[in-house]
């Protein structure tokens, strides 16, 4: 299932969540409807337990911890900028499983560098050597850096769990092709939010959940669906059923 | 996001209101106070002005009238068209060109008045001019009466036009009337199109939207026909021949099979055959409708030969359906957009644009790289839930239901979910900073194995008698010196202290107007002293501790008392030889004249403020100060010499 979801009038939900497989961050908000979507998805069988935690917090005393924070289900890198406390808290809210590393980097903005799912990683190719090994020490992922469609923030462009992804909508079959080879899973090129291009900003997304800006068209969430293969629907359902729609809606 | 609304064109006022809105704006904005002894140059102003005003004003509302109406050579050809069926095409751009005339005609007339305004050579004649000129402005707005009001009531009908999107998919229902064209609408779309059991309720186009393959559907329910030459169609029908000529959109030629409408069939194919033309180059469907009354395979032999041609043809299908029982609508309504959606694709397909998005199209499938299996990693948990009813599921208290019951005195809790840390020690407050040290720099993860080692170690050192203090024993000569040592240490203590409050040598050692600074050196005090430091001093009375009197620099020393004697000066003690006698002189100068001690003291005072007063005028230091700023100015002693420049005063 994909959920439409706004933070405080924007739809760009991925600025202000990161979720994973096993917990999943949200900003501190003016209210608490953006958290309570992720809170009743996330919701376990019983009252007041929840399949993964659902926590609240800032980074460097900022609201936009999914493009400064980046994570999977091992681990979670925040930037140098993360305080103390910040770090203490997100500690003591994670399981004990997941590790937390605070990174010394220049791109400190690591939601927009680096681009990952358990398994495999894509990074920014200006990434220090030093963070590289970072990654894949608590990610425990194989990195690789990569752009794609020209633009050097993958974090930005290109959102994927471990069963597919959506890229930034200028990238070339052939590319997609290559990128699907690397990262084991099927690619699609997509748009979210009524035609953006900045996926990461418009979907959250984990291997059974995701959420989408609240102006992201049918179309798009149809395609977002299956490829992430959030229902019984696969992907190449965009190749067929879906393929009229949206030749009819993107021209 | 439509690209035609016309709902956003400004009011036309009736003429006579017209003229009312601009003769009251003239004299709103423009000055109205002139006497006629003004300078006639003013007067021609404030006249000119008006004029002018005036017709800008007339010029600008005629030329947004003008503009705001839609040009019908530049819109979709099926808007051009259902204007001139509405509302005459010839009338419309008539009145429309009368306007533009009136614009002109009004500006020529003020200008040609501006004109003679500029040879106006007096108030009254002037102001007979401007008269003039707006009443024959007033005049041309006025012949053009039955334009403004025609435009008015097309402006008002267009404004309820339904917003109709002539390129997007779109489904045109048509038929005779009374067929259902409008039930089906309602039963597809949310329009709520009236329904009457009577032709032509449906008297203009309607629009509705549905859903379809996640896409917006525009359905317009039409007008029924009827059979006859397109020249005696009347308004209504002609509406439906607008929409169905210029939209490329999906027909649905919808036929009532019980003929409950007051035609009967062959009627109806007639209608399908003579209208045909219209249908070329688009999707088209027959629908069939109100089967719950009769079905195609009960029609009689009679009635099926009359429709055997249509349901012969293969590339437009016939479907069955009743908007009564609701049955084949959506299939109706499905294979309506299934056909329109292919058919559009296809064409899309050939233009360039498509060319930009294949890549959006295709599904990248990885190729195997390794052998490594990466799966989906999905918790036990979810798996379960996804099996539990949504309905089941009892309503979870959110957060945002927390918010919403405590109000303004909701507090966010960051520390409820630290599941992991036992809840009396979840809300323990850590400080972030102790004795200006980062908390974090010193989280140790073995703290608690080293402090208790730590304990440890200090317990056995307290058993051990590490922290007793050692055993002195202090005998009398000991204690002796410890008296007097502690007796030194105050004493240098407070020599100390003095020191550091003496005067310090660097700064100025007696100012001049105090009295020098004698020291203390008694004898007294040096018995004192010497007493204090043990010394025994009993018998030295006459120990001659005094010194010689100290010869003062300064006469004055009151420190030993007696007054100096006035030293005078050597002047005043002359002696002449000759007599012996104390020298007289002459009295001085500022002296002389004054005969006694009073008016030489009045005198003195007086010159005293004569002297402040100069010094304060000229920014004197003194008396004797005779500064000159420059002595010689630069301009008095360069470049050529006029007559007369050379002295600055």
């Amino acid at each position: 299932m994909a959920l439409r979801t706004e933070f405080e009038n924007s739809s760009d939900i991925g600025v202000f969540a990161i979720l994973t497989n096993s917990y999943c961050l949200t900003a501190i908000g003016g209210s608490e409807a953006f958290y309570s979507v992720f809170e009743s998805e996330f919701a376990g069988q019983d009252n007041n337990s929840s399949v993964i935690p659902v926590v609240h917090t800032s980074i460097g005393g900022c609201r936009i911890i999914g493009r400064l924070a980046v994570g999977n289900r091992h681990g979670l890198l925040v930037p140098s900028n993360t305080t103390d406390l910040e770090l203490q808290h997100i500690r003591n809210a994670l399981p004990d499983n997941v590790q937390i590393q605070r990174v010394e980097e220049r791109l400190s903005a690591l939601g927009n560098v680096i681009a990952c799912n358990d398994y495999v990683a894509l990074i920014h190719p200006d990434l220090d050597r030093e963070t590289e090994n970072i990654i894949k020490d608590v990610l425990k992922v194989e990195v690789y850096r990569q752009t794609i469609a020209g633009n050097s923030l993958v974090g930005a462009y290109s959102v994927f769990n471990n069963q597919g992804g959506v890229i930034h909508p200028k990238a070339t079959a052939q590319e997609l092709d290559e990128l699907s080879s690397l990262l084991q899973i099927p690619l699609v090129a997509g748009t979210v939010n009524r035609g953006s291009e900045l996926l990461a900003a418009g979907i959250v997304v984990n291997d059974w959940t995701a959420f989408c800006g609240i102006t992201t068209t049918s179309t798009e969430l149809s395609v977002i669906e299956s490829i992430f293969k959030l229902n019984s629907n696969q992907p190449s359902k965009i190749t067929s059923e879906l393929r009229a729609s949206l030749i009819e809606s993107m021209t | 996001m439509s690209l035609y609304n016309f709902k956003k064109i400004m009011v036309v006022p009736p003429a006579t209101s017209f003229i009312d809105i601009m003769l009251s704006r003239t004299q709103r904005k423009t000055p109205t106070v002139v006497h006629k002894h003004y300078k006639i140059s003013r007067i021609r102003a404030f006249y000119m002005r008006k004029v002018k005003y005036t017709q800008q004003n007339f010029h600008d509302r005629l030329s947004q009238i003008i503009q705001d109406f839609p040009k019908l050579d530049d819109i979709h050809p099926f808007y051009a068209d259902l204007i001139n069926v509405l509302f005459e095409k010839d009338h419309y751009k008539l009145a429309l060109g009368q306007l533009n005339m009136a614009r002109h005609l009004i500006d020529n007339v003020a200008k040609e008045y501006v004109r003679l305004l500029k040879y106006g050579d007096s108030l009254y004649r002037c102001k007979q001019l401007k008269k003039a000129a707006l009443g024959r402005m007033a005049t041309i707005i006025k012949r053009q009466k039955d334009n403004l009001a025609y435009l008015e009531t097309v402006r008002q009908h267009l404004s309820r036009l339904p917003t109709i999107d002539p390129y997007t998919r779109t489904i045109i229902l048509t038929g005779f009337p009374n067929v259902g064209k409008s039930s089906f609408m309602n039963k597809i779309t949310r329009a709520e199109v009236e329904v009457q059991p009577y032709a032509f309720t449906t008297k203009s186009l309607f629009v509705g939207h549905t859903d379809y393959k996640y896409l917006r559907w525009q359905v317009i329910d039409t007008p029924g026909l009827l059979d006859r030459s397109l020249e005696d169609r009347n308004v209504i029908e002609m509406q439906a021949i607008t929409a169905l000529a210029h939209l490329r959109a999906c027909v649905l030629y919808i036929m009532d099979i019980s003929e409950n409408c007051g035609h009967t069939l062959e009627e109806q194919v007639h209608l399908y055959e003579s209208i045909k033309p219209l249908f070329a180059n688009k999707p088209l469907m027959i629908v069939i409708n109100k089967v719950d009354i009769i079905k195609l395979d009960e029609l009689d032999e009679a009635r099926r030969n009359v429709l055997a041609n249509i349901l012969n043809d293969e590339n437009v299908p016939v479907i069955q359906m009743s908007t009564v029982s609701e049955e084949g609508v959506m299939e109706a309504k499905t294979e309506a957009c299934e056909r329109l959606l292919g058919f559009r694709v296809d064409h899309k397909m050939k233009t360039k644009k498509v060319e930009n998005i294949l890549n959006r199209l295709h599904v990248a499938m990885p190729e195997k790289r390794d052998t490594k299996e990466r799966p989906a990693f999905i918790p036990e948990s979810v798996m379960q839930k996804r099996e539990i009813d949504a309905a089941i599921r009892q309503k979870r208290k959110l957060e945002k239901d927390i918010e919403e019951e405590e109000g303004d005195d909701y507090i966010l809790d960051l520390k409820k979910h630290y599941v992991t840390i036992p809840e009396e020690e979840r809300y323990d407050i850590i400080p972030e900073f102790l004795d200006g040290h980062n908390i974090a720099d010193y989280i140790d993860p073995d703290i608690f194995e080293k402090l208790e080692e730590l304990e440890r170690e200090e317990g056995m050192r307290l058993e051990n008698g590490f922290y007793d203090p050692p055993k002195l024993n202090i005998d009398e000569t000991l204690q002796e010196i410890r008296d007097m040592a502690r007796q030194i240490r105050t004493k240098r203590f407070i020599l100390r202290d003095n020191k550091k409050l003496a005067p310090k040598a660097d700064k100025p050692k007696i100012p001049r107007h105090k009295l020098p600074h004698i020291r203390e050196r008694k004898v007294e005090n040096l018995k004192n002293t010497m007493e204090e430091l043990g010394v025994d001093m009993s018998g030295k009375d006459d120990a001659n501790f005094v010194k010689s009197q100290m010869s003062l620099r300064r006469g004055i020393a009151p420190a030993i008392g007696g007054s100096i004697q006035k030293k005078k000066d050597k002047e005043s003690s002359a002696i002449v030889k000759s007599t012996g006698q104390p020298l007289k002189r002459k009295a001085p100068k500022h002296e002389l004249g004054l005969s006694n001690v009073i008016t030489k003291k009045k005198a003195q005072v007086m010159a005293k403020h004569d002297i402040a007063k100069k010094l304060k005028k000229m920014c004197l230091k003194g008396e004797a100060d005779r500064f000159i700023g420059d002595l010689k100015p630069k301009h008095l002693f360069s470049g050529k010499r006029g007559s007369g420049k050379t002295d600055r005063r």
